[in-house]
């Protein structure tokens, strides 16, 4: 099977765990140190002893009084789904800053009930929103071969989620657009922009798009015969794609992100978000595959992309939401190792059919496809059930 | 006029070593040590305290009963105990530690002849069964664990039945949908089962102020109130509470 993954050929061989979260080396981009601490984890402790908060929220009023429209215009884009994380960075810049934010959804592939809910809860709150609904047919042909080729049909998901607001911004003339945390610190990854405020358009390829864009997914897509030759026409995914360099670079649009200016938990937002913008958690009880109530909700297929992670990485949704906690001193490593334990790679079963039926599989190529990212040094067949090698201990 | 006294209860959710208070049973907040905060109620006035280990049965563990015994030290009032109780043993080591009674869920959810067994080896009076109960689209209410964070597939209501046939001596319902968000209780659910209980009914979940908690005794028919974000945040006293129930005929047990 074809696979462009390029990040899993890094995976270093050996797996180490991080002494201070769950997170294990298998996390692409993410560095140890001597003491075998992850860059998340130091990041954490940098975040809650080095920086002067006062002094960032300073330099947010700055930049935002540079940016602030007179007129009641739209002066910054705010990308979101109108979750807990979204919902805050829109509400604190419209209602503490005075900014008049324009709110941008690159729609999920099947909305949930309660992603909906939260949703037009975010709207009612007090927000402009312009949704982009992606061409149902092109969508799930481009899913379905990233699925295949990227072990993770998510991924169009991010694409647009990206480089939508790009589009807007220049549409709108908008100059700033903020987003809610720099991943790649907070959650382990590249600390090139953990002490930056914006994103360099640069990187966005490499960090983003694991060395394969959109363009690379359509070229694999029309070699296995899922799209046609004139379905993968990339220019007929401009959302999927952004502007051209010069063109955003000449406009003078920015990327900032919120985690810089203000101290970024996840568990405050959602707080901030239920008063404030109608956030509700998820009303089956915990999501599948983690106990947490409140990510990642919006999206019936979101269980698959953390599923898959669990396959790839052997890290699945139960331990990133442990390790955020862990860094974000709400719970203890023995906790999180019971987490990770009891929850972690539950299959994500509720929204199986329609997940395979979207992606128009069976049931048998879900599984081929699935173990064919299996990696070796990280997964044993034992009485013919898959088990992983190593596990957070 | 209400004949009986209405019991005002703190509740204090522990996690570790704190007390924390989560909000629709997610993301626990560090409030701080529960010592301070048991001392205070204590002080102010509360007529029984519970204390629940809200993690304990997510974790797979047991609450920390040398923790417990230095929390409920000195404090002479009813102490209810809950989290991860899954074995006679349990519950004694919670009544050696100060607790009065347990607060069962999860166990009890799965074994039910577990209440049997703690009634007939500690009397009815001792053994609090705990409902976590969340509203359904389709009108009824399921009771869930670990922390509000397991479907069972169980009727809220069918289950306090079934509890009370089985002998407990009093019924915990918190609501999973109001609680930490000051929106008011769920005086529904609370209603529904308090008019079939021949036993006390003590609501939890979403007092948002003295009217929401007059509003459960009044609507809800509840015997008793159970209360944590207005107290731990400060924003409004026991006796604030009880006054204003006074003020509605609202029997309570009051020493200004």
């Amino acid at each position: 099977m074809k696979i462009l993954d390029k990040q899993l050929d890094a995976l270093p061989r050996e797996v180490v765990f991080c002494k201070k979260c769950v997170v294990s080396n298998q996390r692409p981009r993410i560095v140890f140190d001597e003491n075998g601490v992850c860059s998340a984890c130091n990041y954490a402790e940098y975040k809650e002893n080095k920086i002067d908060w006062d002094a960032r929220e300073q330099e947010l009023v700055e930049l935002l009084n540079k940016h602030r429209s007179k007129d009641g215009s739209f002066d910054i884009i705010v990308p979101g789904s109108g979750g807990k994380d979204s919902g805050y960075v829109a509400h604190v810049l419209k209602e503490k800053y005075g900014m008049h934010p324009l709110c941008v959804t690159w729609a999920p592939f099947i909305y949930t009930d309660i992603g909906w809910k939260n949703f037009n809860n975010f709207v009612q709150s007090g927000f402009n929103v312009l949704s982009c609904y992606q061409d149902g047919v092109l969508h799930r042909k481009l899913a379905r071969t990233a699925f295949e080729v990227k072990g993770d049909a998510w991924e169009p998901f991010t694409y647009g989620q990206n480089s939508y607001a790009f589009h807007i911004a220049l549409k709108f003339d908008i100059k700033l657009i903020f987003l809610g945390e720099n991943g790649e610190a907070e959650y382990g990854g590249s600390m090139k922009d953990a002490l930056k405020s914006y994103e360099s358009i640069d990187d966005w390829d490499h960090f983003h798009y694991k060395g394969a864009g959109v363009e690379t997914v359509l070229e694999a897509g029309r070699e296995l015969g899922i799209l046609t030759a004139e379905e993968a026409n990339p220019n007929r995914f401009l959302f999927y794609q952004p502007p051209k360099y010069e063109e955003l670079a000449n406009a003078g649009i920015q990327t900032h992100w919120m985690s810089y200016y203000k101290k970024w938990v996840p568990q405050e937002n959602f707080y901030y978000a239920s008063k404030n913008t109608g956030f509700e958690v998820n009303p089956d009880g915990r999501s599948e595959g983690t106990h947490s109530k409140y990510a990642s909700l919006d999206d019936k297929t979101d269980g698959f992309h953390w599923y898959l992670g669990y396959i790839k990485f052997g890290m699945g949704r139960a331990t990133r939401d442990a390790m955020m906690e862990i860094r974000s001193g709400h719970i203890d490593r023995d906790e999180a190792i019971a987490l990770v334990k009891r929850y972690d790679g539950e299959f994500p079963s509720v929204y199986f059919q329609d997940f395979i039926k979207y992606l128009d599989i069976s049931e048998e190529r879900f599984w081929e496809v699935v173990d064919a990212y299996r990696l070796p040094h990280l997964w044993e067949k034992k009485d013919g059930m898959w088990k992983l090698k190593q596990v957070v201990s | 006029m209400h004949e009986k006294n209405i019991r005002i209860i703190p509740r204090l959710d522990i996690k570790g070593v704190n007390l924390v208070k989560p909000m629709q049973t997610e993301a626990l907040r560090v409030m701080g040590s529960p010592k301070v905060f048991i001392d205070r109620y204590y002080k102010d006035g509360a007529d029984e305290i519970i204390y629940l280990d809200i993690v304990a049965s997510l974790y797979q563990r047991n609450i920390d009963f040398d923790q417990l015994k230095s929390v409920t030290d000195g404090v002479f009032i009813p102490v209810t105990v809950g989290g991860g109780i899954r074995s006679i043993q349990d519950v004694k080591n919670a009544l050696r530690a100060g607790a009065d009674k347990v607060a069962i869920n999860t166990y009890a959810i799965h074994n039910p002849d577990f209440l049997t067994k703690a009634v007939q080896e500690f009397g009815s009076q001792c053994v609090v069964l705990f409902i976590e109960a969340k509203k359904q689209n389709n009108g009824m209410w399921e009771a869930y664990t670990d922390g509000g964070r397991e479907h069972t597939g169980v009727d809220a209501i069918s289950w306090a039945k079934r509890g009370i046939e089985l002998g407990v001596g009093e019924i915990l319902l918190s609501s999973i949908d109001k609680e930490g968000t000051r929106q008011g209780y769920d005086t529904s659910i609370v209603e529904k089962i308090s008019s079939i209980a021949p036993i006390p009914v003590i609501a939890h979940g979403g007092a948002g102020s003295p009217l929401s908690v007059e509003d459960v005794i009044i609507k809800g028919k509840a015997d008793a109130v159970a209360l944590s974000s207005l107290f731990h945040y400060k924003e409004y006293s026991i006796n604030d509470i009880k006054k204003h129930l006074i003020e509605k005929n609202i029997n309570v047990r009051y020493e200004g």
